[in-house]
């Protein structure tokens, strides 16, 4: 037996030792391989494209992508971070190897600084035509600082946006409006009155335990569904960690605000009352989109694109009522919700290309080729004929597509209609072809027209034509200067950067306690939070900030 | 990779133990002897090395694979001293001499992260070995056949899933509808279910045992192995002299293996402060994260995803340091007892 045991445990050794060998000259080989089919010249070029935002591995090969590739001979080679982590770009610039095509979010200040990424103005001054229409005078708010002015990247939010719909506020289940004879839910008082009224009627959904608020805070997407809706409720803009003022020029962390204070208290009575559920800082992704698809669910506070699966799933097994709607809830009366903010178009972020890259022209004219209305009508609405047909020289989405839209979380992965406009070049839902027709299928008709019947007959009820009626509107809240705080590139390995890391890491974890402790130990909570951030030195940060917000305004010229 | 490195880097070990286990039961001393006075002298050292030129010629490939891959990379020590730049060439470089070093004494964090690793680390040490050697005695014991190999294979598949599924199983069964939960309210122990991933205090233990429960089986089959290299004569004159099982384990078995568990100690204190992090990511969240944050971790997130590889370099320089410290200290302890060492 021994004899036998140790041989089988040297064998097994042996063979390890084989495969990780035979796995290494295996890729070298088909990269050569793969290198020499690049060379020929009729062949598409294939350009790589890192997407900082994680995905499902997808191949460019639906219909709308044979199209692109048809028309440009590019295609491209999707590369996704495993788990949505922060290393894969600080990685790709350690090893030099760079993709064509690079979406690197945040990180792109990093690449920047490692010389990774070309500059692209004197190619957007050449033959960048179609950039060069889309963008117009917007174009200085994709330069990087004003150090260096220069563009690096184009692209991801679109240019010209309406506002036809809100993200990331409250969100409260039809069923619950419908029960309760379609109440006026404005401030965190009756948003509590509503669920606790909801509750006990209903201690049981499907035979399920009712959850009466469920959030996500167990990963990244806490700044999502628990940093984010403090700073809405408390009637701040979307500045991500921030604050800012632009009147002063003067930028704060948000959880030094004493608003935010009064909103986590209110979080931590909930959890104190048994109306949050006890696992929203520990589920996973997954188990809080099945608890939502599952219906017992009464509220959230997310953003739409974070639970879109669950939202579709639910249409899908006939629950409309089970759906939700936007509210614009915030801590009292006296504030207002900024989800209707025009923030202008935004900058910052886009996809750059590689320093590296052998295809820079190419993939230039690619991005372009992007911006052009017959990509954009193409990557919004797919191919006529089969995706959408024109009626009365309009378009409109074919019904059974429309349909899936609604209710297929693979849709736009099959049929990649949808699936190329963000983070690419785009047109904003408020834009405009040449025929005068909107550019996107998201036009507030269509919007309307997408609601579900359970949605339809709510806002009828509340004599509505749009969840966005009961927000505060877009031209009565002004446009930002500053563009969004957390969008800024902050340069790496900064003070700045280190701070608010530091910051996040604690905040997210001490919030988190004080919500989940005893209510009477509250105040000493947070007060002992604050003290430790002002250790961190936390005021330094804020300057810092403050004076990247006066900088990007002069950078936009939007500072007179 | 590594894990098969870790294996073949004790296997040897183990092999040469069984082996001074058979010398010792047929005749001591006798190569012993000849190893002092051959060592100085230049002639008998070539006809020695001609002797063994096979040896010689095996062990080349990789005392090269140990310099190119574990040796050179060394250099990038120096990054610790520069404020590195990967655009610029590696000279090219600032030099900042120990300020990464003091940033990182500076840093209360770095000590939370210090003080759990080394928990953590300690902890899945006395239990991962423990727990080994006790699974291993177990089924040494077993004597029927089928029954052991099955136990053994199903003990280690663990071992074969990887950690983010792992992970999710623990946090799935550890969650407040879980099935640990319902079995303690179901058999009226608890009232109210118990949200154990929210609970700092646990966290130390919740890794190790999800550890324990993991890699038990596959680090049970190194003990198993030197076990069964034990001479059976042994068992027999036992026997004979009216030893129990239990006795035979605790007089037999467990001295026999001395020497093994020895050498595997020294060499898993060694890797004290290498636990690695995906433990502590996949399991962690923002509650625990107090217990949770690890070097590894701390190094990703303030070092390299910062764009700071020199600060991520300086805290490799320190992990390795106290390595060396720790597997010394283990040494000299081995020596002292006089048990086998790892040199």
């Amino acid at each position: 037996m021994a004899k036998k045991l140790s041989k089988w445990l040297h064998a097994v050794l042996i063979l390890f030792t084989l495969i990780a060998l035979a796995a290494c000259s295996d890729g070298e080989t088909s990269k050569e391989a793969e290198n020499e089919e690049e060379g020929s010249s009729d062949e598409p070029i294939t350009l790589t494209f890192f997407n900082a935002d994680g995905g499902e591995e997808k191949t460019f090969d639906d219909p709308v992508a044979k199209k692109i590739t048809e028309e440009t001979g590019i295609k491209l080679e999707m590369d996704y971070p495993v788990g949505g982590n922060d290393e894969a770009i600080p990685l790709m610039i350690a090893s030099g190897e760079y993709p064509d095509l690079i979406f690197a979010k945040g990180d792109i200040g990093k690449l920047i600084e490692a010389g990774g990424v070309i500059k692209l103005d004197d190619l957007i001054e050449e033959k960048g035509e179609n950039l060069k229409a889309m963008y117009g005078d917007q174009l200085d708010r994709l330069r990087n600082s004003l150090d260096d002015p220069s563009i690096y990247t184009v692209g991801t939010y679109g240019v010209e946006n309406a506002y036809w719909s809100t993200s990331g506020t409250f969100q409260i289940q039809l069923d619950v409006l419908r029960e309760l004879g379609y109440p006026k839910i404005r401030t965190l008082e009756d948003f509590e009155a509503a669920l606790t009224e909801y509750y006990e009627k209903y201690p049981e959904i499907d035979g399920q335990k009712t959850i009466p608020l469920s959030l996500l805070g167990s990963d990244w997407r806490w700044l999502i569904t628990v940093g984010d809706p403090a700073g809405f409720a408390a009637g701040f803009a979307g500045d991500g960690q921030w604050v800012v003022d632009e009147e002063a020029g003067e930028a704060t962390y948000k959880f030094l605000r004493p608003e935010l204070k009064e909103y986590f208290k209110w979080l931590n009575s909930m959890n104190a009352k048994g109306l949050l559920d006890p696992e929203s800082f520990t589920h996973t992704y997954d188990t809080y989109i099945s608890k939502l698809s599952s219906g017992r669910v009464l509220s959230i506070a997310d953003q739409d694109w974070n639970f879109t699966d669950a939202d579709k799933a639910l249409v899908a097994d006939g629950k409309e009522w089970r759906t939700y709607a936007p509210l614009p809830v915030t801590i009292s009366e006296e504030y207002t919700s900024k989800s209707l903010k025009n923030y202008g178009f935004a900058g910052g972020w886009g996809i750059a290309i590689s320093s590296t890259s052998e295809y820079q022209e190419e993939a230039f004219e690619f991005l372009d080729w992007m911006a052009s209305e017959e990509a954009q009508i193409l990557v919004n609405w797919g191919i006529e004929g089969e995706h959408y047909d024109i009626v009365d020289g309009k378009r409109v989405m074919q019904e059974e597509d429309r349909e899936r839209m609604n209710s297929d979380a693979d849709y736009s992965k099959e049929t990649g209609v949808g699936y190329y406009v963000y983070p690419f070049p785009q047109w904003g839902n408020g834009a405009v072809d040449s025929s005068g027709q909107p550019i996107t299928p998201n036009s507030e008709e269509q919007t309307i027209a997408n609601f579900n019947s359970a949605e339809k007959e709510a806002l009828k009820e509340y004599e509505m034509e749009n969840w966005v009626d009961w927000f505060p509107q877009t031209e009565d809240l002004g446009i930002s200067k500053h563009g969004q705080a957390f969008n800024y590139s902050i340069p790496a390995g900064s003070e700045l950067q280190i701070i608010q890391q530091k910051a996040d890491d604690l905040t997210e974890q001490r919030i988190t306690q004080a919500i989940l402790g005893d209510p009477a130990n509250f105040d000493q909570a947070w007060d002992d939070m604050i003290t430790e951030l002002e250790a961190m030195n936390i005021e330094k940060a804020n300057e810092l900030m403050s004076q990247k917000v006066k900088d990007t305004m002069e950078l936009w010229g939007t500072n007179e | 990779m590594s894990q098969a490195n870790n294996a073949s880097n004790t296997q040897p070990e183990a092999a040469t133990s069984v082996g001074e286990q058979i010398q010792l039961g047929t005749g001591t001393g006798l190569r012993k002897k000849k190893k002092p006075s051959a060592g100085p002298d230049q002639k008998s050292f070539w006809k020695r090395a001609s002797k063994q030129k096979a040896l010689l010629l095996m062990s080349i490939p990789f005392v090269i694979w140990l310099i190119v891959f574990k040796y050179i990379p060394i250099a990038g020590w120096l990054m610790a001293f520069q404020d590195y730049k990967p655009q610029f060439g590696f000279l090219e470089q600032d030099w900042v001499g120990l300020d990464h070093f003091k940033d990182l004494f500076n840093e209360p964090m770095f000590y939370t992260a210090l003080e759990n690793t080394l928990g953590m680390g300690i902890l899945g040490l006395i239990f991962g070995t423990a727990s080994a050697i006790v699974f291993a005695l177990l089924l040494n014991e077993l004597r029927f056949m089928v029954v052991k190999k099955w136990t053994q294979t199903i003990s280690y598949l663990p071992h074969f899933v990887s950690w983010v599924i792992a992970a999710n199983i623990v946090i799935t069964m550890l969650s407040q509808e879980g099935i640990i939960n319902n079995l303690l309210t179901g058999m009226g122990f608890i009232d109210n279910p118990i949200n154990f991933m929210a609970m700092p205090e646990m966290f130390w233990g919740i890794v190790t045992a999800a550890d324990v429960w993991k890699e038990t089986g596959w680090n049970a089959i190194i003990y198993l192995a030197a076990m069964a290299g034990v001479d059976p004569q042994l068992y027999e004159a036992a026997k004979v002299d009216g030893a129990s099982r239990i006795r035979q384990m605790w007089h037999i078995t467990l001295p026999s293996i001395r020497s093994v568990i020895i050498v595997l100690l020294i060499l898993n204190i060694g890797n004290l402060i290498n636990i690695g992090f995906e433990k502590q990511m996949l399991l962690g969240n923002n509650i625990v994260q107090e217990k949770a944050l690890v070097i590894d971790l701390y190094a990703l997130d303030y070092g390299i995803g910062m764009f700071r590889y020199s600060f991520g370099t300086a805290i490799g320089i320190f992990k390795s340091v106290i390595s060396v410290i720790l597997i010394l200290i283990c040494n000299g302890f081995a020596k002292k007892i006089g048990e086998g060492r790892v040199f």
